[in-house]
């Protein structure tokens, strides 16, 4: 430090075209701030998914050293392995059970609070609660519990283990990730402060339902913000990981019910240690995420609506 | 005054500068922090096992740094499945404990992956000369000692004392056969209104031993499967037609499986017999207060015996071990002394140092007396063990479970989920 500060001060006096050496003082300080994300980012992301997509090609077993097979892990994955496919049905029906839940009891929430005087603030908190809860490991034991059999549910009900049931231990992970609705909704609220008042008032003035207002002005004027709550929890919802394998006691089951993608990506990495394979899974999913990603966003120039197109 | 401004600049700089050396040459030394603490020896030991395991295994590990004042233990435990994978991602990041306890299923992998130390290496630290030479045998691959049998165990059928007394059904014998099972299940069922048994279809392990009865093995002598999808398909259709009748655990309770007594459905209380390993059986006593009693397995229909006496557990030492000579004097403790014998009693099996065996056999009480009679009863009576079996046989153990899993609800018929293992063992036990 001593050193820099006379070196500073030597230099000072002699610093004849001021602007461009400010110039590269000023990068080099962004780079020195940014240098722990920087490096962050190349050490803990870069490096392993360049390695990963290596190991991808390769048959690692962490143990020896990796032996290059070419496509075989994917052929396999594609041809042979017919737990695979069960896992891409799980995860493809989770997903389509659980982010249109979770966006419908986001949206119903953020507008009843929005119509609310008092107790907003509270409201919204607590609303928001079991977001900062539900992703931890602790929360989804909690809902095997709850949904096992001799469970809260079942003596409540009669319904007997919810999650030893092929039929309905996917539904009990589901409603854990509806549970925490408290993102999106946030967002909605957010967005609905946004439409302007004077929209409704004239909608009034012709007589619109309330229903016919939300159809018309709501959706339409949200729609940019349903769009982005709609490829956040889609994307996060492919990826889901510690709910399932909490509530499915890390197997994926019963009979396999609830072997999401993640977790049989973690079965055949972690379990049987086939690294490489699960590498190819890794990538395949990243890659069909940004398939998904990139209909999603075809699909919205037709029904996302952006207040700026209004004006052209 | 352009120049004092640069000055006063510079410093938050600087600052940074310093601060991201620091951080990183931080996260660079953090290395050998934990194996030395307070110029102590720190050793890391690892097993699996019941709460009451744990218990007395800490018992003895204490006396260990009681009698060597220089070494700390760091001991940790879990259940097996979680064991399993915690074990294998220590060891694939280069950070296995110092001691490990290892299944027969891991030796081979752990031995070829290189994680494993060659008790060659360190002579003088671990006494063997009291160890049957058959069983020390085990622990060895390519010819080299990697790991050191602790204790050797047998499969059993664990049942409810007072329940199976209280129904009135013939108790089990010695050379009943799995067809004697069944009925006995059956009547068990009628008489109590509950399940016999744990649905034994899930077990790769009592499959084997079903398997042997009928002359066969899981592997053969090349590492390849040792059965066809006939046998299997033959083995599920049996536990499939108990299951639907009743007489065994039905697939919601069989699932709950998770390598635990606890989540059993004899721990659970949900059947009155399970089959399971004769030392880890010592877990039902606390959840089942009228006691259990260990019988042996079933045999084939002509009188082969199929369960056979396996070294039930091993001691491995790390290969990266910055204290090898501890960690192999930690298990030269475990193994060879008297007080530590008799502390740790048949925890993990009846002891392998025949010399403490013999000394500890009278002072036995409670379950580890059950076990060393059970396994006197059934000692000389049964074919040598197989040889440890091939890498891919820890993951097919979970894979026959899901397997059947599918079998038990009713997606699959047996034929279908037993041609869907073996394509999968196959796959599994490529080169």
């Amino acid at each position: 430090m001593t050193t820099t500060q006379t070196q500073a001060a030597v230099r000072g006096p002699k610093a004849e075209v001021p602007q461009k050496p400010v110039r590269r003082r000023r990068e080099g300080a962004a780079w020195v701030f940014l240098s722990p994300w920087v490096l962050g980012a190349c050490v803990l992301t870069l490096l392993p998914m360049a390695v990963s997509l290596y190991l991808s090609f390769t048959d690692y077993d962490l143990f020896n050293a990796p032996n290059w097979v070419g496509l075989r892990n994917y052929t396999q994955m594609f041809t042979e392995d017919p737990r695979y496919w069960r896992s891409v049905g799980a995860t493809l029906t989770y997903v389509v059970i659980a982010v249109p839940l979770q966006l419908a009891l986001a949206l119903v929430v953020a507008l009843a609070l929005k119509g609310m005087k008092r107790g907003r603030a509270f409201y919204r908190s607590a609303f928001y609660a079991p977001s900062l809860l539900g992703a931890s490991m602790s929360i989804a034991l909690v809902w095997r519990a709850i949904f096992n059999d001799g469970g809260t549910v079942d003596n409540l009900f009669g319904t007997g283990g919810w999650v030893n049931k092929p039929g309905w231990a996917l539904f009990a992970v589901a409603l854990l990730t509806v549970w925490q609705f408290g993102a999106p909704m946030v967002i909605f609220l957010a967005g609905l402060q946004q439409i302007p008042g004077e929209l409704y008032e004239a909608a009034e003035v012709d007589g619109a339902s309330r229903w016919r207002q939300f159809l018309s002005i709501t959706v339409p004027m949200l729609s940019p913000v349903i769009f982005f709550n709609l490829v956040l929890q889609t994307i996060q919802a492919f990826q889901v990981f510690t709910p399932a394998f909490a509530v499915s006691a890390g197997k994926g089951g019963p009979a396999d019910s609830t072997l999401f993608y993640t977790l049989y990506l973690y079965d055949r990495g972690f379990v049987a240690s086939h690294m490489g394979y699960a590498s190819a899974m890794a990538w395949v999913l990243l890659i069909a995420i940004g398939a998904v990603t990139a209909v999603l966003f075809r699909t919205s120039r037709s029904w996302v609506f952006y207040a700026s197109e209004g004006d052209r | 005054m352009p120049g004092s401004r640069t000055r006063t600049s510079f410093r938050p700089r600087a600052a940074a500068t310093a601060l991201a050396l620091c951080v990183v040459l931080a996260g660079c030394s953090g290395g050998d922090a934990s194996s030395s603490a307070g110029g102590k020896v720190v050793l890391r030991y690892t097993w699996w096992g019941n709460p009451d395991r744990a218990a007395r295994t800490q018992e003895a590990v204490d006396l260990f740094e009681k009698k060597n004042p220089g070494i700390e233990v760091q001991t940790s435990f879990s259940g097996y499945d979680a064991y399993k994978q915690k074990l294998a991602t220590q060891a694939a990041g280069g950070d296995a404990p110092d001691v490990m306890q290892l299944d027969y299923r891991m030796i081979d992998q752990y031995a070829s992956g290189g994680v494993l130390m060659d008790f060659a290496e360190q002579p003088a630290a671990l006494d063997t000369g009291e160890f049957d030479a058959g069983l020390l045998a085990t622990g060895k691959v390519d010819g080299k000692q990697y790991a050191i049998p602790q204790a050797r165990g047998t499969e059993t059928v664990v049942y409810d004392t007072e329940q199976w007394k209280a129904s009135g059904v013939e108790l089990p014998r010695q050379g009943w056969t799995w067809s004697d099972w069944a009925d006995a299940m059956r009547a068990l069922a009628e008489k109590t209104g509950k399940p016999g048994a744990t649905d034994p279809g899930q077990s790769e392990d009592a499959f084997e031993i079903w398997l042997r009865g009928q002359g066969k093995a899981l592997y053969t002598k090349d590492r390849k499967l040792g059965f066809t999808a006939d046998d299997l398909a033959r083995w599920w259709t049996f536990t499939d037609k108990l299951r639907r009748e009743g007489v065994v655990s039905s697939a919601e309770q069989t699932s709950q499986i998770d390598g635990t007594v606890e989540n059993t459905p004899l721990g659970r209380g949900y059947v009155i017999a399970d089959t399971n390993w004769d030392a880890p059986s010592s877990g039902f006593l606390a959840l089942i207060p009228d006691g259990v009693t260990l019988a042996p397995m079933p045999s084939g229909e002509d009188g082969t015996p199929g369960q056979y006496f396996k070294p039930s557990m091993f001691m491995g030492v790390s290969a990266d071990a910055t204290h090898p000579k501890e960690s192999v004097r930690l298990i030269d403790f475990m193994l060879n002394d008297a007080e530590a014998a008799k502390i740790l009693g048949a925890t993990r099996g009846i002891p392998v140092n025949e010399t403490l065996r013999d000394a500890i056999a009278p002072e036995l009480k409670d379950f580890d007396k059950t076990v060393y009679d059970f396994q006197a009863s059934v000692d000389g009576k049964l074919e040598p063990p197989p040889q440890a079996p091939p890498s891919g046989d820890s993951a097919l153990q979970t894979t026959f479970q899901r397997d059947y899993d599918q079998v038990s609800y009713e997606r699959m018929s047996p034929r279908e989920a037993a041609e869907n293992y073996i394509t999968e063992a196959n796959a599994e036990l490529r080169p």
